[in-house]
C-alpha cells in the first residue's frame, strides 16, 4: 500500500515535470525570438527589399518566395495524396504490391530531407531541365510531404463510420459517389489537419529548396515559375553564417524568424478554424 | 414448404440452393425460400444461425465482404440477381435496406432522404415533393417538417430509424430489408416502427431479420427459422408459432433455448 502510493507520488512529479519541462522550453524559444524579433518588424521591413548587401531593408522577397513555395508544393501534393489515399485505402485492397507501396511510402516519410533535395537536383533540375526555380524546388518539397498528405488522409477515410459507406450503397449509391458525397465529406477535418502539417515543413524546410532553387540574394521577386527566388528559412541561414555583417544583421535575423513562426502558426490557426467549422458542420 | 406459400403465384424473391461460404466456412446451407409480394416475411433464429447473412444476399451487400463465395440463384422479376448482366448498383436501388442501428448521414434531415434521389438524378423542383411523401410514408413528417434543415443527428434514435426509413422509401425500391430495425430502440419507438412497417406491405414486399420473436409474431405474414446456416421451418407466421412441424423450430419459439 505504502509503496503505491510513494510511486504513484514519483510518477506523478516525474511526469508532470516533463510537460512543464516541454512547455517551458517551448515559451523560453518563443518568448526569445518574439522579444528579439519584434522591434525589427515594421511596414517597410515586410514589404522592402533587401539593401546595402542585406545588411538593411526589408524581407518581402523571401516573404513571397517562401508563400509561392507553399502555394506550389500544395497544389502539387494535396490533389495526389488525396487520390493516392483514397485508392490505397478504398480500392486497393490488401495484396503484396499495396504493401509494397505501403511501405515505400513509409520510407518516403523517413528520408532525410538533404536527400530529397539531392533528387531533386538530379530529377527536376537537370533531367528535367526545370533549372534552379521555383517549379524544381515546389516538386521536390512536394515529393517530401507526399506520405505526410497520404498517411494524414489515410488515417481520416479509416475514421469515417462503416456504416456510412453501407448506407450508401444500400440506396443504390455508386462506390465513387458514396467516397465524394459521404466519405470525403466526412474526413475532411482529418484531411485539413494533414495538409497543415505539412504546410509548416514547407515554410520551414532549407535542404531541399538549397538544392533546387533558391537564392542567396535577388533583388527583385521571381516572375515565373522558372525563376530563382528567396525564401525566409534559407535567408535566415545566410544573414547568420554567410552574412556580410552578422552582428549588424542581427535584429533582420530575429525579425525574419519571427515572420517564419508567424506565418506557421497563423496557418495553422486558419487549420484549425477550418477543421472547427467542418465539425460543427458535420456534428449536431 | 407449405402449401400455403407454394399457393403464391408469383413469389417476389425466389431463392434457390443459396450455399455461402466466409472463406473456408459455410454459413448458409443449401437455402431455398420464395418470399410472397406485398407481405412481412421475417426471419428468426438463434445469434449466428445466418440470418442476417441471408438477408444481406438478398442486395447483394456481402459483396463488400472479402472471402465471401456465394453459389446459387435469387431471382426477381425472374432474373438472378448474381446473373452475369446485373448491374448491383441498379439492383440495391430496386431492394433496400435498413440497418440495425439507426446510421443517419452527418447531414441535415432534408439532405439525408434527398441524397439518394439526387444521386439518382432527380429534378430539382421534384425533390420537395419526394422529400416529403417519403418522410410521410416513414411517419416521421409531422414531427419534423418545421426543421427540416437541422442535423439528422440531434433526432432522438427512434426518429432517425424512422428517417432512415425515408431515405430508403425516397430512392423507391420495390422489396426494404430491414435487418433488426428496433433492436437498438426504446420500446414506444419499436411499436411505431412495428406500425410503420405493417402500413408499408401495401407497397413494398418486406423482409425483416429478428431477434424478437414477439416481433416477428405481431408484424409478419411469413416466418423462415434458421439454424445453424440452414433454414429449417419456412411458412405462414400463424402455422410456424402454433403449430410448428420441427422440434427445433418449436424449441427456439418456446425459449428453450437461444
Amino acid at each position: 500500500m505504502f509503496n503505491a502510493k510513494i510511486s504513484e507520488k514519483i510518477a506523478f512529479v516525474l511526469l508532470g515535470l516533463s510537460a512543464l519541462a516541454v512547455v517551458g522550453f517551448v515559451i523560453i524559444i518563443l518568448g526569445y525570438i518574439i522579444f528579439n524579433g519584434y522591434s525589427a518588424i515594421n511596414i517597410a521591413f515586410l514589404t522592402e527589399m533587401p539593401r546595402l548587401m542585406m545588411t538593411e531593408g526589408g524581407i518581402y522577397p523571401a516573404i513571397v518566395g517562401t508563400i509561392y513555395l507553399i502555394i506550389g508544393s500544395m497544389i502539387i501534393a494535396l490533389p495526389m495524396g488525396i487520390m493516392a489515399a483514397i485508392y490505397l485505402n478504398e480500392y486497393a485492397g490488401e495484396s503484396r504490391t499495396t504493401w509494397i507501396i505501403e511501405m515505400a511510402i513509409n520510407n518516403l516519410a523517413g528520408t532525410p530531407s538533404v536527400v530529397f533535395g539531392l533528387f531533386g537536383l538530379a530529377l527536376f533540375v537537370k533531367y528535367f531541365g526545370f533549372g534552379s526555380s521555383l517549379l524544381s524546388s515546389s516538386l521536390t518539397l512536394a515529393l517530401l510531404i507526399l506520405p505526410v498528405i497520404i498517411r494524414s488522409t489515410e488515417e481520416a477515410l479509416i475514421t469515417v463510420p462503416k456504416e456510412y459507406r453501407e448506407s450508401s450503397l444500400a440506396l443504390g449509391v455508386s462506390k465513387w459517389q458514396t467516397i465524394r458525397h459521404v466519405v470525403l465529406p466526412a474526413a475532411i477535418p482529418g484531411i485539413i489537419t494533414g495538409s497543415v502539417l505539412s504546410i509548416g515543413r514547407v515554410a520551414g524546410e532549407t535542404a531541399p529548396i538549397l538544392f533546387t532553387g533558391v537564392a542567396y540574394f535577388l533583388p527583385r521577386l521571381p516572375d515565373s515559375i522558372y525563376s530563382q527566388f528567396m525564401a525566409l528559412p534559407y535567408h535566415l541561414f545566410v544573414l547568420a553564417t554567410a552574412g556580410t555583417n552578422i552582428e549588424k544583421t542581427r535584429p533582420i535575423q530575429y525579425g525574419t524568424a519571427l515572420v517564419l513562426l508567424l506565418i506557421v502558426l497563423g496557418l495553422n490557426l486558419v487549420a484549425v478554424l477550418i477543421r472547427r467549422h467542418y465539425r460543427n458542420k458535420l456534428k449536431i | 414448404m407449405t402449401e400455403a406459400v407454394q399457393n403464391v403465384s408469383q413469389p417476389q424473391i425466389q431463392v434457390e440452393n443459396l450455399n455461402l461460404w466466409y472463406g473456408e466456412k459455410q454459413a448458409l446451407k443449401n437455402v431455398s425460400m420464395q418470399i410472397p409480394k406485398n407481405s412481412v416475411t421475417a426471419l428468426i433464429g438463434p445469434s449466428g444461425c445466418g440470418k442476417s447473412t441471408f438477408i444481406r444476399c438478398l442486395n447483394r451487400m456481402n459483396d463488400l465482404i472479402k472471402d465471401c463465395r456465394i453459389e446459387g440463384r435469387v431471382l426477381t422479376e425472374g432474373k438472378d440477381i448474381y446473373g452475369p448482366d446485373i448491374d448491383v448498383v441498379d439492383l440495391r436501388k430496386k431492394v433496400g435496406m435498413v440497418f440495425q442501428k439507426p446510421n443517419p448521414f452527418p447531414m441535415s434531415i432534408y439532405d439525408n432522404v434527398a441524397y439518394g434521389p439526387r444521386i439518382h438524378g432527380a429534378h430539382r423542383k421534384d425533390l420537395n415533393g419526394i422529400v416529403e411523401e417519403a418522410l410521410h410514408s416513414a411517419a416521421i413528417w409531422n414531427e419534423i417538417s418545421d426543421r427540416l434543415k437541422s442535423p439528422a443527428l440531434s433526432l432522438s434514435g427512434g426518429q432517425q430509424q424512422r428517417l432512415c426509413i425515408a431515405r430508403t422509401l425516397a430512392v423507391k425500391p420495390k422489396i426494404i430489408l430491414f435487418d433488426e430495425p428496433t433492436s437498438a430502440l426504446d420500446p414506444i419507438s419499436t411499436s411505431r416502427i412495428e406500425d410503420l412497417i405493417i402500413n408499408l406491405k401495401k407497397d413494398y414486399t418486406i423482409v425483416i431479420v429478428t431477434h424478437n420473436m414477439q416481433q416477428a409474431a405481431r408484424i409478419s405474414d411469413y416466418t423462415g427459422f434458421f439454424l445453424m446456416g440452414e433454414l429449417i421451418e419456412f411458412g405462414q407466421t400463424r402455422q410456424i408459432f402454433q403449430n410448428p412441424r420441427e422440434k427445433s423450430t418449436e424449441d427456439y419459439i418456446t425459449g428453450r433455448f437461444g
